[in-house]
């Protein structure tokens, strides 16, 4: 754990409006994230320009024709997304997003208003492609493109984590994370780019997945997992990995295959497969190739998150599988739900076709007759969410499930921003809580579903370097669980994202809630019985983290 | 001469810069690609027929045309995203939501819409019966004389309380730019102008709308000459409102069209059902970053990652896989 501060300040400073045009003089030290070296940007597998130059924000070593390059992608960008050239026109600054976003709330800091953040580029915007910016200069809110501006410009594109809450709340729809993902996009174009995430995309250009993990080390991962339910079941579990011929390709954020919690969430999706096999045939298949739920692309650039996202589709069609699921996690939806189809040509084999044409689950299992697809989903995309899907079976009864195995547990549920507000996924998660779990409560409704407050370690936001950005950040989040923490008694947070559950542990330490963190789908593995493999509801002695269930000894 | 210059000259002027910048701006805004389908989704989405969706949901999460059609709607007539807007306040219990700027927002917008229809009496002849209907009852006719116009005040009021938010609370004045006060000044200037002239020092409206009439049939040298007969107190209001139109489209005022192309709200979350094709990537079977992308004149090129290349890299560890069967059992300890 890096050093977090030990008491932090929110400082409120409201500027005049020439002081919000100038740079700022010094970027913070926990609030500003490394620059990329030559080994993330400068790969054979992931080359951006000018990476091959070790650079720090003292000195940007910018290219010469930098101001040339910036205002080129500028324009470039302005034509190729008419929501980043509409959104430098229209916004009227009338403050409705200022408030909603949890870094402003956390830091004080004006620049961080969305709105605020938006005006950084903006201004740059009116100086070079507009005429009243040409002509009245500062009094039309424009200013010179320095490098101190570019300093700038960088030190709070990373301070966003494209949670889409401001654009939620905006009269217009302007969408902060739209602004700040292209402009990321315009710096990465002289050469700035941010290190943590450039780590974990160049990683997975090169291998498939952002821990960089081989195709051995992601069997032994999951066959260790075998092992450990193999402990708390009795059962001799499998499953299967670049099997061609499967029924369904499954694909997982990798932070799944080592941390915890996500760790108890991948047995669960274990459990749940070998039901579903055994009982109805159903197979289900991992990718050492598509080893990547997750997309830091998407906190890039367009291009990076196509380099990333364009093997699955690929794999699905190598391995003549007829859809895929995807695992828990929360910018991966965005990029699988709004991206993907458009970043990539949808497979092309014919089990896929055919599955398509009648996407009943009964065509590849009898058993699961009725559970259908058609209703939202087509063989132009062809992903489902697991909890979507196991929402489903949870429907049509096709699984059983004892709730009183969670009984131990009293959850919250925290809706990941770009699942509830770039997907649109805020029911299925609820009804699968409710039907696996007895106590589950939701946190205030200001903060949860689409208004839901971010993690602050979204967007690229999880680098270690920037510790107190994210604990500030978390803090309108952290304030409504330790309201249903003191209301109700929760004991866990549950959330569908693998960045929630690599901040959340450390968030909750901080703001002092002591309570655990996990994912829904290890509560449903807690109450999944495993009827196909002869187990009765009371045969299971402990849950998926080797606690002993049931008895007495329950919370307080 | 006066009259001339602003009631005939610049007038012209104003409307063709309104015209061909509003033009320019759509056509503009229209011209730059949509890349990706990207609603933001405040509710739940379209699923399974199990899990149930609000009225709410399909509007602020639209699946079909229609549904995105009433987003919308909803938006430019409800300002339904503004009516979300809630303050932070730490201290959740204790304190109440209000939607101060929503309230503001509506009183402004829509007195603007009864004074242009109230104001189309110059320009239409014969005046249509509803604009006559809808000014008789906003001015409780009879009550006054002569008959005070609710809309004209409020108008006033709005932009007020718009512009107060601005220099008292401190978030909002500190990213105010000069142009936020001044497009709110301009249009102070002409509405209480507008009133000034209605109850105050009047002008004669027969004559303003002789050459309204004149003008918009370009019967240039009639209008000139009743230009001439119109008091001077009128120009202050015509030529406000003459500039207001030749600044619009170069303005933030063009939020007003702005709205009907932002892709965050006019588009429907149907993703999964229908795919979008991005028209400067639109076959994309090789990611642009492995065809390579030029900047500066050189071109950086990444290796792809397909399979081959993947299985001659790690062709060991694919191969231990293979020779399970593609299948993982736990260790025998």
């Amino acid at each position: 754990m890096e050093e977090m501060p030990e008491k932090i300040e929110i400082r409120q400073r409201f500027p005049e409006w020439r002081e919000m045009l100038k740079p700022v003089k010094e970027l913070e030290e926990g609030r500003t994230s490394y620059l990329s070296t030559p080994k993330q940007v400068d790969s054979e597998f992931f080359k951006m320009p000018f990476g091959d130059v070790e650079r720090d924000l003292h000195d940007l070593k910018l290219p010469e024709n930098w101001k040339e390059l910036f205002l080129e992608a500028m324009k470039d960008t302005l034509e190729k997304n008419r929501a980043f050239k509409l959104f430098m026109d229209i916004c009227v600054r009338c403050g409705a997003c200022a408030d909603k976003c949890h870094y402003y709330i956390g830091t004080g800091d004006p620049k961080n208003m969305p709105v605020g953040r938006a005006e950084l580029i903006r201004s740059v915007y009116r100086r070079y492609f507009t005429p009243s910016g040409k002509i009245f200069g500062e009094w039309a809110g424009a200013r010179e493109l320095t490098e101190d501006v570019v300093k700038e410009l960088y030190y709070y594109a990373y301070q966003c984590s494209l949670c889409r809450r401001c654009s939620l709340f905006c009269p217009y729809g302007i969408d902060t994370a739209e602004i700040v993902w292209w402009l990321r996009r315009i710096l990465s174009r002289i050469g700035l780019n941010q290190r943590f995430m450039t780590i974990s995309i160049e990683a997975s250009a090169r291998t498939g997945n952002h821990l960089g993990l081989l195709p051995g080390g992601m069997v032994g991962a999951i066959q260790q997992g075998l092992e450990e339910l193999k402990d708390v079941t009795g059962f001799d579990l499998h499953t299967y990995i670049n099997k061609k011929g499967a029924d369904v390709l499954f694909v997982a954020p990798s932070a799944d295959y080592f941390a915890t919690p996500h760790w108890f969430v991948m047995l669960g999706y274990l459990l749940l497969f070998n039901e579903l096999e055994e009982k109805y045939g159903l197979t289900i298949t991992w990718s050492t190739y598509a080893s990547e739920g997750g997309n830091f692309g998407t906190f890039h650039s367009y291009e990076a998150a196509q380099l990333l996202n364009s093997k699955i589709y690929k794999e699905a069609e190598r391995l003549g599988v007829s859809f895929i699921i995807g695992g828990e996690c929360g910018h991966m939806w965005r990029d699988k739900h709004q991206f993907i189809n458009t970043m990539n040509n949808p497979p092309k084999n014919e089990e896929w076709k055919k599955f398509w044409e009648n996407p009943d689950l009964g065509e590849l299992a009898e058993g699961l007759r009725g559970i259908r697809f058609d209703s939202y989903a087509s063989g132009e995309h062809g992903w489902i969410h697991i909890l979507e899907f196991t929402a489903a079976l949870i429907e049509h009864n096709k699984i059983t499930i004892d709730k009183s195995r969670n009984d131990h547990w009293t959850a919250t549920y925290h809706d990941p921003c770009n699942v509830a507000r770039g997907m649109g996924m805020v029911e299925e998660p609820r009804y699968v809580l409710r039907n696996v779990m007895n106590k589950f409560y939701d946190m205030p409704e200001h903060t949860i579903k689409d208004k839901t407050y971010c993690c602050g370690a979204g967007g690229g936001m999880l680098a270690d370097e920037i510790m107190d950005l994210r604990m500030r950040g978390v803090m309108p989040r952290m304030m409504a669980v330790r309201h249903v923490y003191k209301k109700y008694g929760v004991n866990i947070l549950l959330t569908p994202c693998a960045i929630d559950k690599a901040q959340f542990p450390h968030a909750l330490e901080y703001w002092k809630i002591p309570i655990e963190v996990g994912g829904p789908m290890e509560m449903v593995g807690n109450a999944l019985v495993l009827t196909a493999f002869g187990e009765k509801p009371e045969d299971r002695q402990y849950d998926l983290r080797g606690e002993p269930l049931g008895g007495e000894e329950d919370v307080q | 001469m006066i009259g001339v210059i602003f009631g005939v000259i610049v007038p012209y002027i104003a409307v063709a810069i309104f015209v061909a910048g509003v033009v320019y701006r759509f056509v503009n805004w229209a011209n730059s690609a949509v890349p990706l389908k990207i609603p933001t989704t405040g509710g739940q989405q379209k699923s399974f027929p199990f899990i149930k969706r609000t009225i709410y949901d399909r509007f602020d999460s639209p699946y079909t045309w229609w549904e995105t059609v009433g987003r919308m709607i909803l938006e430019i007539f409800m300002f339904r995203s503004l009516l979300k807007n809630t303050r932070y306040y730490l201290d959740r219990a204790s304190q109440k939501d209000a939607r101060w700027l929503w309230l503001f927002a509506i009183l402004f917008h829509y007195s603007l819409l009864l004074v242009l229809i109230r104001h189309s009496r110059f320009f239409l002849q014969p005046v249509p019966e509803f604009v006559e209907m809808l000014s008789e009852i906003e001015a409780f006719k009879g009550v006054f004389i002569p008959s005070v116009y609710i809309s004209g005040l409020a108008i006033v009021a709005g932009l007020f309380l718009l512009w107060l938010r601005r220099i008292f609370l401190s978030r909002e004045r500190t990213l105010s730019l000069p142009s936020d006060h001044f497009a709110l000044i301009l249009l102070l200037a002409i509405t209480i102008s507008g009133n000034i002239m209605r109850y105050f020092f009047k002008a004669d409206l027969a004559a303003v709308k002789e050459l309204l009439m004149n003008l918009m049939v370009f019967n240039v040298g009639k209008a000139a000459a009743i230009a001439d007969s119109i008091e001077p107190i009128f120009y202050i209001h015509f030529a406000l409102a003459s500039f207001l139109l030749a600044y619009f489209p170069f303005s933030k005022l063009m939020h007003a069209g702005g709205v009907l192309f932002t892709p965050t709200r006019n588009m429907p979350n149907d993703n999964r059902a229908k795919r979008h094709i991005n028209p400067w990537d639109s076959d994309p079977s090789v990611p642009i970053l492995t065809k390579g992308i030029t900047v500066s004149g050189m071109t950086f090129t990444s290796k792809k990652l397909d399979w081959d290349t993947y299985y001659s890299m790690y062709t060991d560890q694919l191969d231990e896989i293979a020779e399970s069967d593609y299948k993982i059992v736990p260790e025998e300890l």
